[in-house]
């Protein structure tokens, strides 16, 4: 049961990077995610909001096909990128990867020093030839996120030695060393405190120049300081797609209007 | 219904705080029982350290007699070849044996040479031959060479075989002498004490006897009853017959402590010395005399070396006793005194052992060494460590990792861990049918006990390995993965590093485990005596604990004292490989 308007007000490009159509995902029996379609538009920063165990995640995994890993996951439905099927038999998911980043809500850098966190993605997709394209493509990557000029004195010091943003952006750095065009963000600042938090979101705001990101976020406050479109899950269905500033002023849904009033979840 | 206020004023009454007492009262008994236990485990191995290190303190020392031997042209090199061929067929043996009978030239009884020549380990020749081959040019000429003592010798030079006790002495000796026998008297009471030690021991031997004497009294009396219980006639003719034998043994024996008894009773008269008394010597400065019949005033006895008449004061001869009776020691008292000669002229050297940890087994306890043993489980263990480290890990990673989750691999699973309780004497037969059988791997090598060693650590190893693998979070493995790599890159980039110090240790405590193992390698006949020292893994070996197996096993006293030793080499060897662990651990730790 899908409600679904789109508006074209205040969109900064109208390219579809992601098209995905009647997907359903089951863990096991559990019907996870149930009919949903939603198209993730280029240069825009979408975020997926709804209460706890609605399937935002999920259905955030299955862009990347980290779901993968799971055993007992069964996904059906299309997922089209760049008009292409990512689920085709012939796409390796590994590829599909360096293509569509992903940073996680825990900051998880490697035990490895900072440089070689960065530098393990291009170093595994063979996407340099020599060192000094290497510490090129670093650097730019440390920039990007914003936090080059805090490290760039201790490449060698080991990424967990760094505070908690710091981690987050090292691993925001990390995913974008892999020159991907997507970049999935689960709750990257959830796990951090509110100035990391602001940072993060700064950066995510820059970031959508050059990248398509989806972020799924518990707080509507920075769905609606941060993205562009909006998604609103529920149960496992998406209840309505739009653009943030309408999601949030004049929902079409009631069930929308009901959680952003903050009735429930 | 059951009113919450009610049950808050529980908190503070007497009965909580009788609880109170009684879980503080158990926590304590539970610290109690701990530290106790913590204390017996101490406890325990002090007392297996002390046991181990003091009886292989012995091995530290060897001990050598310097003699001139003279090395005739004659005997060794009659037509100057200066060839080594030649030269190592001569008879070492006969020049070695021909130095202690000019050492000691008057020793001369069959018997008695061939107890002096036993002074000397058998191969000692052979040092002897070495050094003749390597330098001819010592042929012709007197040189001193330090032969190696037998082990009697050395063990009577540590004391193990009791001390001589030396005397008090005041009066002047005279003594009548016919060149092969002699009559002592002292004139002070220099003898009483001595003879109160060997009336002593009459009595020791009396009441021996007479306990004998009770236990075939018992019999007796069993065998009287089974007669009188018979079934058949015959059997009752039997057991009679067995009880009279039993009363007639009895009698024998109460007949001897009788005797001895008498004879410990009478006081002042001589006194017969055999080989089940104690040993009594007097010593001169030119000889020795073993006494044969003692009184308190002196006696009479078997001359050693030269000894005439003469009156000597009492600083120029001592009295010896040595409480063990001769029959109950391996050195006889002639082999004694040869040995207290050599050591007042400064022939015997007690160095340092350093043979035990260079050469290896022998036959004879002073020739042999622990070194054999040790290379052979130095090339075991790298057999070992080289196959079962690599197949555990990456068996490990593919179960952990790789393989779907199914009734096969949970089958597998069980059956690993199984395996990891199966003894390990079975491996030894899988190695006797499959590697020495269908393989056709040398006994005895390194190789096959390496592969029998390793298929049984194997377990261990994925074991600990898993273990270590599943605690790795799967944040790392998600970073990643959600970087495109792929599961390959991801187990062996992140997840192997990040478990590495769990898989060191299970590796190494499975190493210890295999080091220690003595069943398997004698299936495969890796507890063969095996004197050369193997250089390489298909040469034949030995192992250390088989070593140390055999050892305890064989008979020599001498030998004793080196089994405690290479225990502790071998105790050596795990700490050291404990070490190695904690080391690795440290090192390759890291915080995720």
């Amino acid at each position: 049961m899908t409600n679904m308007r789109m508006t074209e007000k205040g969109v900064t490009t109208d390219d579809v990077k992601i098209s995905t159509k009647n997907v359903d995902v089951f863990y096991g029996d559990n019907h996870a995610i149930k009919d949903v379609s939603v198209d993730i538009l280029d240069k825009t920063v979408t975020a997926f909001i709804g209460p706890s165990g609605c399937g935002k995640s999920t259905f955030l995994r299955c862009l990347n096909r980290m779901n993968d890993t799971i055993d007992s996951c069964r996904i059906t439905g299309e997922f089209l990128m760049d008009g292409e099927d990512i689920y085709a038999k012939k796409v390796d998911p590994v590829q599909l990867r360096a293509r569509v980043g992903m940073v996680f809500q825990k900051p998880n850098p490697f035990p490895k020093s900072i440089f070689d966190n960065v530098a393990y993605g291009p170093r595994i997709h063979g996407l340099v030839g020599n060192k000094t394209d290497l510490e090129e493509v670093v650097e730019q990557s440390l920039r990007r996120a914003a936090i080059w000029k805090e490290v760039k004195d201790r490449l060698d010091a080991p990424g967990t030695s760094l505070s908690g943003g710091q981690q987050q952006r090292l691993c925001i750095a990390r995913a974008i060393a892999t020159a991907p065009e997507v970049l999935l963000m689960d709750e990257p600042a959830s796990a951090l405190d509110p100035i990391a938090t602001a940072q993060i979101e700064e950066l995510i705001d820059e970031l959508r120049h050059d990248y398509s990101v989806v972020i799924v976020t518990h707080s509507m406050q920075q769905a609606a300081r941060v993205s562009q479109r909006t998604a609103f899950f529920h149960l496992g269905d998406m209840v309505e797609y739009g653009e943030t500033s309408t999601i949030f002023t004049n929902p079409v849904d009631q069930r929308t209007q009901d959680y952003i009033t903050g009735r429930f979840g | 219904m059951v009113s919450m206020t009610e049950l808050s004023k529980m908190h503070g009454s007497p009965e909580s705080a009788a609880r109170l007492k009684k879980r503080k009262a158990a926590q304590w008994r539970l610290q109690a029982y701990g530290i106790l236990a913590v204390v017996l485990a101490g406890a325990a191995l002090v007392t297996l350290l002390w046991s181990v290190v003091s009886k292989a303190s012995a091995v530290l020392t060897e001990s050598y007699i310097s003699m001139p031997v003279v090395l005739e042209v004659a005997d060794i090199d009659p037509d100057g070849t200066n060839d080594p061929a030649v030269i190592g067929k001569a008879n070492f043996g006969g020049i070695a044996k021909d130095t202690l009978k000019l050492t000691f030239p008057t020793v001369t009884a069959r018997n008695d040479k061939r107890e002096m020549y036993d002074i000397i380990s058998s191969g000692a020749a052979f040092e002897l031959r070495e050094m003749v081959m390597e330098n001819p040019t010592l042929i012709g000429e007197t040189v001193d060479f330090r032969f190696l003592a037998s082990d009697i010798a050395d063990l009577y030079l540590k004391g193990s075989y009791g001390e001589l006790t030396e005397q008090e002495n005041s009066g002047a000796l005279t003594i009548d002498s016919d060149g092969k026998t002699a009559t002592i008297t002292s004139s002070a009471d220099d003898f009483t004490f001595v003879m109160a030690q060997v009336r002593a021991d009459l009595l020791a031997k009396a009441a021996f006897n007479r306990q004998q004497a009770t236990l075939q009294e018992n019999g007796r009396v069993v065998f009287e009853e089974r007669a009188l219980t018979a079934a058949t006639s015959e059997e009752g003719a039997a057991n009679s017959a067995e009880a009279v034998k039993r009363a007639v043994e009895r009698d024998r024996l109460i007949a001897l402590a009788v005797d001895f008894e008498e004879r410990a009773a009478l006081g002042g008269s001589t006194e017969a010395l055999d080989k089940n008394s104690p040993s009594v010597l007097v010593r001169t400065s030119s000889g020795w005399l073993k006494l044969t019949e003692i009184s308190p005033q002196g006696g009479s006895g078997k001359i050693i070396g030269e000894v005439e008449s003469a009156t000597l004061d009492a600083a120029d001869w001592q009295v010896y006793l040595q409480p063990t009776p001769e029959a109950s020691r391996k050195v006889s008292d002639l082999q004694a005194m040869l040995i207290e000669d050599l050591r007042s002229k400064d022939a015997v050297h007690i160095v340092f052992n350093t043979r035990f940890f260079t050469s290896g087994d022998s036959r004879e306890p002073e020739l042999a060494g622990i070194w054999g043993a040790a290379v052979g489980s130095f090339w075991t263990m790298l057999v070992t460590i080289t196959l079962a480290f690599p197949i555990g890990v990456l068996a490990a990673i593919y179960l952990e990792e790789f393989a779907k989750k199914n009734a096969i691999n949970d089958m597998i699973e069980v059956n690993i861990n199984n395996l990891a309780a199966v003894p390990s004497i079975v491996f030894g037969l899988l190695g006797l049918a499959v590697f020495l059988g269908v393989f056709g791997v040398p006994r005895s090598a390194p190789l096959a006990g390496g592969m029998v060693l390793a298929v049984m650590t194997l377990p261990t190893i994925i074991i600990a390995s898993r273990a270590a693998i599943k605690a790795v979070p799967p944040s790392i493995r998600d970073a990643a993965l959600g970087l495109g790599a792929s599961k390959l890159q991801t187990a062996f980039h992140h997840v192997l590093p990040l478990s590495m110090p769990g898989i060191l240790t299970g590796t190494i405590l499975g190493m210890a485990q295999a080091l220690g193992e003595t069943a398997p390698l004698i299936m495969i006949g890796m507890v063969a005596f095996i004197v050369d020292i193997p250089t390489g893994i298909t040469d034949s070996a030995s192992a250390l604990p088989v070593q140390i197996f055999r050892w305890s096993d064989f008979p020599e006293r001498g030998f004793e004292a080196r089994t405690s030793a290479a225990i502790l080499v071998l105790l050596l060897f795990l700490v050291l490989m404990n070490g190695l662990a904690v080391f690795l651990r440290k090192r390759f730790e890291r915080r995720w």
